[in-house]
């Protein structure tokens, strides 16, 4: 009899151990897929247990301009290093400020960043509070069901730190403000001016000399080159190239604003530079074998000498050097054309989850992350030279700012004239799989001819902005 | 008289089985619940749905438009990516599979003497199979293969020029294959148990016949252990198709997708354009294309795979 239930016993422990390890690991790995338990912080010093707990507590504390909900917040953004200890301070400093909010946080590097957020957007679990990028709204928020507006929260945010032209360019289609630009940026050139001294030239301020550096490179190294341009910033490049040209935005509205003899003039120009040792190829830079250009040895000790590159991008290119390499910020190139061609865009936003349980305060953090003058001396130019008014006040009085980034930040906003349309960034053709890529390496690899890589180039973004 | 007796048996009352007889025939359900419950929620429904998807245009962000349509299953066979993708993939696994096999069996054999320090010897062998699809043998593999990489230095010290590994479509796909082999430790431990179950008197009276140790190899080991060579064959061509991890870490399909496999394509067409009916519709003609590769494979067992208790 003992023996009978000694056995039951045994039996129903083992099935609800099963049952428990079971569930247990579906709570784990839900876990991974949204929160990374390693970069989860929480302020033990300034919210207890029990307040952490409170996530539905409908305890109300006085806070600054008004009342707050006891509650656990999420937030998610990619970026470096630099940035991660930057924000979580940033972070730390919030849950000081505003006792009984936890904030959990999410980061990681770009690589694959923009495919989990996407899935977690389409499912509905992306974080309370994200960083996005702005074709995310076009892309992932074309009805306004994803993101929370933000001018329901106007008395939260204080949307008037932002220029109205900058916060225009986070309006989802419904005409929702479905994020707030945190910074503006645009691609500029970049020199190792270690290396052009080395060589012998001159820094570049016109496409001639850029022409007649690409000589002087190949007489001073095969291996070495004046600029380097990866698919994508070939691309973006060419676009430079065909708006100092012609003048007119690469795309308005559903309309590709040039013909196909002008993209394959494009095309040309940039399979020109790689003819004159301009540029490596695209084989050449796949064989340095690095995930990408700041990574890549032939950046990092000089023997790729430039890149065009996002203003915001300028201190991880810088911090990559060898020791005692000097990195400047250079000028946009005259001779491309008669007018000012190249672009900004909103270089990266806050914007709150439409699903958020606590909207008011996800706003809160997210115009403490905007506008407040000591978060904004702790983040500095971690997401570019900032757009709000007060934050950028605040950090230039601080002197915390980054110079390079400033200086770039300045030429590019002084110099480029166009308009970029957010589906210039669409996955579709950006991603490494993506027409971009397709084209630009084809072309260099040789299997099209300008014209062919025109007409893919061509169906391929009249198929994106069509939709 | 049978039939008195089965009407005797008839006439007398079946007990109400009670609640507990129930549950102590039944416990057996209520062990393989847990498991029942994961392979309903999380291969059956998926596998399901994904079946219904591919059938659909179904975009993770512009929904579902069309539903029934074939359109998805024609575009595989006829889109050039796609099909340039099968055939990359039919390449890596045909390169892969025997490749691997031949060496797993090579290292078991040896392996499988007594020589000083063999556990040390199964130990290392066995962690690249750990470590083959991390971030860190990525990074590896690059400081091999790259154009001034460890591969072409050595290569120089001999006066040979190496080639560009990762950027030549030629040589790309050879390097994503070299990282599959090199991970053979799973099938050389399968394989080296294999080898320890064979008969030892079975080489004894291989000797006295005059066989030397190559003809006792493939007289007598190879054989007896064909039932794990094509247990090995089948997990290998399985696993071999649907590799990922090798590819993305360290060429992401590139050179002008001479690396990428129809696994990397599914996951581009899912994640990156979140075309969800198209990546279904990809993933079932992977699917079913394997499953022709199985059934091919058992069907193929009869005419070379011996197993000890058929007749012969």
């Amino acid at each position: 009899m003992k023996k009978e239930f000694l056995k039951r016993a045994m039996a129903t422990g083992l099935v609800a151990a099963m049952a428990f390890t079971t569930a247990a690991c579906g709570n784990s790995n839900t876990g991974n897929a949204t929160t990374d338990d390693a970069s989860t912080t929480n302020n033990a010093a300034a919210t207890d247990d029990a307040t952490s707990e409170a996530v539905d507590s409908t305890e109300t504390a006085a806070a600054g301009d008004g009342s707050y909900e006891n509650c656990t917040l999420t937030i998610s953004w990619w970026g470096g290093d630099s940035r991660h200890s930057a924000t979580q301070e940033a972070l730390d400093l919030f849950m000081e400020k505003y006792p009984g909010i936890t904030v959990e946080s999410t980061y990681s590097a770009w690589d694959g960043w923009e495919e989990k957020m996407a899935t977690a957007f389409a499912a509905g679990s992306a974080q309370d509070v994200n960083q996005i990028n702005w074709n995310w709204i076009t892309q992932y928020d074309a009805d306004g069901s994803v993101f929370l507006d933000l001018n329901e929260y106007s008395n939260v945010i204080d949307l008037s730190q932002v220029d109205s032209k900058f916060l225009a360019m986070c309006e989802a289609g419904d005409g929702s403000q479905a994020g707030i630009p945190i910074s503006m940026t645009g691609r500029i050139l970049y020199w190792d001016k270690t290396t052009f001294d080395e060589v012998g030239c001159e820094i570049p301020t016109s496409l001639d000399e850029l022409m007649a550096c690409g000589e002087a490179f190949a007489a001073y190294g095969d291996d070495y080159y004046p600029l380097a341009l990866g698919e994508y910033d070939r691309m973006i490049f060419m676009v430079y190239y065909l708006e100092s040209v012609y003048g007119n935005d690469w795309v308005t509205g559903d309309t590709l604003n040039y013909t196909a003899e002008q993209v394959t003039e494009g095309l040309e120009f940039i399979q020109s530079l790689e003819d004159a040792h301009v540029i490596p190829s695209i084989a050449t830079i796949a064989g340095d074998g690095a995930a990408s250009l700041d990574q890549n040895q032939n950046w990092i000790d000089g023997h790729y000498a430039g890149i065009f590159e996002w203003d915001s991008s300028a201190s991880k290119f810088q911090a990559a050097l060898e020791e005692g390499r000097e990195f400047v910020v250079g000028d946009y190139l005259t001779g491309m054309g008669d007018y000012q061609g190249g672009f900004s865009k909103v270089s990266m936003a806050w914007a709150i989850n439409a699903n958020c349980e606590h909207p008011k305060e996800a706003a809160m953090l997210v115009n403490f992350l905007m506008n407040d003058e000591d978060a904004a001396k702790i983040l500095k130019s971690e997401r570019g030279i900032p757009v709000s008014q007060s934050a950028l006040a605040a950090a230039e009085a601080d002197g915390g700012l980054d110079g390079i980034v400033v200086e770039a930040n300045r030429k590019v906003l002084a110099y480029v004239s166009n308009s970029l349309d957010p589906y210039f960034e669409d996955s579709t053709l950006k991603s490494s799989d993506g027409v971009y890529y397709d084209v630009m390496a084809g072309l260099s690899y040789g299997d099209y001819t300008a014209e062919e890589a025109a007409e893919i180039l061509i169906d391929g973004v009249n198929a994106v902005i069509s939709q | 008289m049978a039939k008195k007796s089965n009407a005797a048996v008839a006439a007398i009352p079946k007990k109400k089985k009670s609640f507990k007889d129930i549950c102590r025939d039944n416990i057996g359900f209520f062990f393989v619940l847990p498991w029942l419950f994961g392979f309903l929620v999380f291969k059956l429904w998926p596998m399901a749905s994904s079946l219904f998807y591919s059938f659909t245009d179904y975009n993770l962000f512009k929904g579902m438009n069309v539903i029934g349509t074939l359109q998805n299953y024609i575009d595989v066979f006829t889109t050039r990516k796609i099909v340039t993708a099968l055939q990359v993939t039919f390449k890596y696994a045909f390169i892969t599979v025997p490749l691997k096999l031949v060496f797993a069996l090579f290292i078991a054999y040896i392996l499988n003497f007594k020589i000083k320090g063999v556990n040390f010897f199964r130990t290392a062998y066995y962690i690249p199979s750990i470590l083959g699809g991390s971030v860190a043998i990525a990074v590896l593999w690059k400081a091999v293969f790259r154009d001034d990489g460890l591969l072409n230095t050595v290569l120089g010290f001999f006066g040979i020029a190496g080639p560009s590994w990762l950027s030549d479509p030629d040589y790309a796909l050879f390097v994503i294959c070299l990282l599959r082999v090199w991970q053979f430790g799973s099938a050389m431990v399968i394989f080296l148990a294999a080898l320890k179950g064979v008969p030892q008197d079975l080489y004894e009276a291989a000797a006295i016949d005059g066989a030397g140790k190559w003809r006792q190899f493939f007289s007598v080991t190879v054989p007896i252990i064909t039932p794990v060579i094509f247990y090995n064959l089948v997990t290998q061509l399985c696993q071999a198709f649907q590799e990922f991890n090798g590819p993305y870490i360290i060429t992401q399909g590139g050179p002008r997708n001479s690396t990428t496999l129809i696994s990397l394509l599914i996951y581009n067409s899912a994640f990156k354009q979140y075309d969800m009916g198209m990546a279904s519709a990809m993933a079932w003609v992977m699917f079913v294309i394997l499953m022709i590769f199985t059934i091919i494979a058992f069907l193929s067992q009869k005419y070379w795979v011996f197993y000890s208790d058929e007749e012969g």
